[in-house]
């Protein structure tokens, strides 16, 4: 530098330092003021729950029911007339002249009926489909539900399996093209036992998951199963730390490898492999309790479906018949073996999953499609999932379940008097039993309810009454109580094997003003009682299914609290594993 | 087609006036019949401006832009060439990005991708760069790890998820040695082929001068193969992005493989293409910034160009 001054022009080497600097400092400062365009945060997280928001997707305009449902209620719209029309060309690849349907599967033993229909998994003459329906059917494997999905927009293939969840996820996004959209005709199973949560041991019961970490595989049956149950037990997911996988299969791997996640859902066999192996866990629950919480349907294109009705009709049939004919042990072995054919599997594997699903013949499909009174049918368990799904942020405009829904091939089968033999057997029979007995062991959730009754009175359906205590016609003292009903008996409904205690609570206004405490149990026990009824005139119900009991003012709802009188008037339903 | 440098291949030795214009119109003859031959504008290594190469470099994308608006155009979803449940329009994929951006935390994700990416890739550097040197500089080495090298380069990578998940959970540690894992099983044969090539001529120079061992290493093959390392390291960490998707599999929240995800399973599909592109921006930009990287580092190599 000092050897050649004159030539030096511009900032010194300090300067060019500062200069640099200040440059930095003044883009950072920019990035800084900035933050919330250049990287904003987000809308993710955890939501709050608007728990009452159920109210709101149960019908508000009906006039209220007070006489209860006595007979079976069925839909009698046409579902031609809600389902969105297809336009243009249809767009689906199709040989009229070998006419075979693609229908992809993944691996689970709720496949085995159309397995067995098709006679393997390759199209062939042999098949109750060619035979009965002349089309032949391609069964093949596709076990990732984004794949699945993608041949079926491409017109690759003609059917989407999936669980009902997953249709409302996928739905929307398939709308978007008429002849893409999703028409869902046939309830193949219900998950029995195929799905369940496994927790470390200090976990008992659902409210125990406050706080905790869970892992499961996001988007699926898994997510449905688990939020449903938190929002059940009026937890806010966002007092849970959840750790989403891609499958179920990493969501138990992730359970294993990892001591500081608390539980886990995932399938079969899992679910029931990490308790034998992995000392201090247990099962919390599963879809043997919650047996009617997860459906596997099958949905075909829009387009597909009206091009061939017929072809949908003999899928429908030939279903129900070798469901049927599965009834013989050796054509069920028969059917065992061609499963384990296509998912590459040994016989003994696939037989060892026969218990994880239960395939729904016609009368109950019948009852899932049709019966508006059913707890779990159709309707209720598409709007249960898009309440959950939507609470939790996860979808924006869901379909309507009879944008979806077409029971148009059930009823004609109906009308034909097929299947008439086929019988609903998925119902379990309740011996009676009494609340001590029951509440010696932790149950599986609970949910707290508000019933606003009428002051000294049982009766939920109590209307309002004028100045002078007359009885208003037509108007109900709790307007919510229909909705309030309504989430007990999905609830209810999704633990179909599951018994379930009404635990009736008063407030304590009246402790020590001269009110015997003997008249204040009678009364939260017959509110209890009132509940119950309720439940049974409206859903048919198993009176054995459920147990009641009176609490009085004995257990404040919140401990910390226990003056909190709008808190402490309640009824509690709790869920019970079904006694061994 | 700029004016011919009249000293290639003419053979013009005298630089007489008349000699010297008769052969510029008898080369500018040949470069005009050249150029009507078949594809007789492609001219093997020939220099061509910068604004061309631009122009060159843009054309297919604007072709490739246009087929896709060509596919995707229609009145209504049912009269497109390819169903918006396959495919959105180019509008509709630009009309999404606000939502991308703002609510689903873009750059927030991406920045979380990058930094594993990095972290994976200085993890697998540390472990792939001495090791490559010790196995090109040392033939017993090589033949001890050798075999290793071969078989994990035909490894299927995505098999390897759940075994980093039982031994290193499901955090951020677990991403990371998966994505180190992949960078190793591709840097290493590349830094071990640098080492190899340095030619014999160098090491034999180096011991007529006596070099030691140590030196040896360090001066000769380090020395002279450090550009191939160096471009092969360029190379390498656009690996990581095409194994993003499958670190990024386990404890799904935050990085662009979530949102890839969560885009298959429950729309907009969209930003399944939105995050492509901007993945492409990200492995561009990275991409000059090995270049700039590698100009600085070794000027001598641009010699060539």
């Amino acid at each position: 530098m000092a050897s050649n001054p004159p030539t030096k022009v511009g900032p010194t080497a300090l300067g060019k330092i500062v200069l640099i600097l200040f440059i930095l400092a003044c883009v950072a400062g920019a990035a800084y003021y900035f933050r919330d365009l250049l990287a904003p945060k987000g809308a993710g997280g955890p939501k709050k729950v608007d728990l009452d928001a159920f109210a709101q997707q149960v019908g508000k305009v009906e006039a209220p029911d007070t006489k209860g449902i006595t007979t079976v209620n069925e839909y009698t719209y046409v579902p031609a007339d809600k389902l969105p029309p297809v336009k243009g060309v249809s767009s689906y690849t199709w040989s009229a002249a070998d006419k075979v349907v693609q229908f992809p599967i993944n691996v689970w033993i709720g496949w085995l009926p159309i397995l067995a229909a098709n006679h393997g998994g390759a199209p062939n003459t042999e098949s109750i489909f060619f035979k009965e329906y002349g089309f032949k059917v391609n069964l093949k494997l596709i076990d990732d539900p984004v794949v699945a999905r993608d041949a079926f927009a491409a017109g690759q293939s003609h059917v989407l399996w999936g669980t009902l969840d997953m249709m409302v996820l996928f739905a929307p996004g398939l709308m978007a093209d008429s002849r893409t959209a999703p028409r869902i005709f046939q309830q193949i199973d219900w998950s029995n036992g195929g799905d369940g949560i496994v927790v470390r041991g200090s976990i008992h019961s659902v409210k125990d998951l406050k706080g905790k970490t869970i892992v499961y595989a996001q988007n699926s049956p898994s997510q449905y199963f688990i939020n449903n149950l938190l929002i059940a037990a009026g937890i806010q997911p966002g007092e849970v730390t959840h750790k989403y996988t891609a499958t179920a299969f990493e969501a138990a791997a992730a359970f294993v490898a990892d001591k500081r996640i608390d539980a886990c859902v995932s399938w079969a066999p899992d679910i029931y492999n990490i308790p034998e192996k992995v000392t201090g866990t247990r099962i919390l629950t599963t879809t043997s309790e919650a047996n009617k919480l997860i459906a596997d349907v099958w949905a075909a294109r829009a387009d597909f479906a009206k091009d061939h009705p017929e072809v949908i009709k003999g899928l429908v049939a030939g279903i129900f018949k070798a469901m049927d004919q599965l009834s013989d042990p050796a054509f069920k072995e028969r059917a065992f073996q061609w499963m384990g054919e296509l998912y590459g599997m040994s016989v003994d594997d696939v037989r060892a999953m026969q218990n994880d699903a239960h395939s729904t013949n016609f009368a109950e499909n019948k009852s899932f499609f049709l019966n508006a009174n059913d707890p779990t049918n159709f309707e209720r368990t598409w709007k249960n999932i898009t309440f959950v799904y939507r609470e939790l942020g996860l979808v924006g405009t869901p379909a309507r379940f009879d944008e979806v829904m077409d029971f148009s091939v059930v009823k004609q089968l109906e009308a034909e008097g097929a299947f008439k033999h086929q019988q609903d057997t998925y119902r379990t029979t309740f011996a009676p039993t009494s609340y001590t007995k029951l509440s010696a062991e932790a149950p599986i959730v609970t949910q707290t309810i508000r019933i606003n009754f009428y002051p000294n009175s049982a009766n939920v359906y109590e209307p309002q009454h004028d100045d002078v205590g007359a009885p208003l016609p037509n108007t109900l003292y709790d307007p919510s109580v229909e909705a309030t009903l309504e989430k007990v008996a999905r609830l209810a409904g999704q633990y179909e094997r599951a018994v379930i205690a009404v635990v009736g609570h008063t407030d304590s206004s009246m402790k020590g003003k001269g009110t015997r405490y003997q008249d204040v149990k009678q009364l939260s026990l017959d509110r209890a009682n009132a509940v119950k009824q309720a439940l049974v005139k409206k859903y048919k119900f198993d009176p054995n299914k459920f147990t009641v009991e009176g609490k009085a003012w004995d257990v404040p709802a919140d401990p910390d609290d226990p003056m909190n009188q709008a808190l402490n008037r309640r009824v509690e339903i709790a869920v019970y594993p079904p006694e061994a | 087609m700029g004016p011919q440098p009249t000293s290639l291949g003419s053979g013009t030795r005298g630089p007489g006036p008349g000699k010297a214009e008769a052969a510029a119109a008898e080369v500018d003859r040949a470069s005009v019949i050249r150029a009507f031959r078949p594809l007789g504008w492609l001219r093997i290594r020939e220099a061509i401006p910068s604004w061309m190469s631009w122009v060159l470099g843009v054309i297919p994308i604007l072709v490739l832009l246009l087929a896709w608006w060509a596919v995707t155009a229609g009145p209504d979803a049912e009269s497109r060439m390819i169903s918006p449940t396959i495919l959105p329009s180019p509008t509709e994929v630009a009309r999404s990005l606000p939502q991308l951006w703002f609510e689903r935390a873009l750059t927030r994700n991406l920045v979380v991708s990058f930094s594993r990416v990095l972290t994976g890739f200085a993890v697998a550097v540390a472990i792939a760069f001495p090791l490559g040197v010790l196995m090109g500089a040392f033939t017993k080495v090589k033949a001890a790890f050798n075999p290793l090298s071969v078989f994990a380069a035909y490894l299927p990578i995505p098999t390897l998820v759940p075994l980093t998940l039982s031994l290193f959970g499901t955090g951020e540690s677990q991403k990371v040695v998966f994505l180190a894992l992949a960078f190793v099983i591709y840097l290493l044969p590349l830094f071990v082929a640098a080492v190899d090539s340095v030619d014999d001529v160098y090491l034999k120079t180096a011991y007529t001068l006596g070099a030691s061992r140590t030196q040896t290493v360090g001066k000769v093959l380090l020395a002279i193969s450090w550009p191939d390392i160096f471009r092969a390291m360029r190379m390498g960490f656009g690996v990581g992005w095409s194994y993003i998707l499958l670190a990024e599999m386990v404890d799904i929240g935050k990085g662009l493989g979530g949102i890839i995800m969560v885009s298959q399973r429950r729309g907009p599909r969209e930003h399944i293409y939105l995050v492509l592109v901007f993945i492409v921006l990200v492995a561009f930009l990275t991409d000059r910034l090995w270049v700039w990287l590698g100009r600085r580092l070794f000027p001598y190599r641009e010699v060539r160009r």
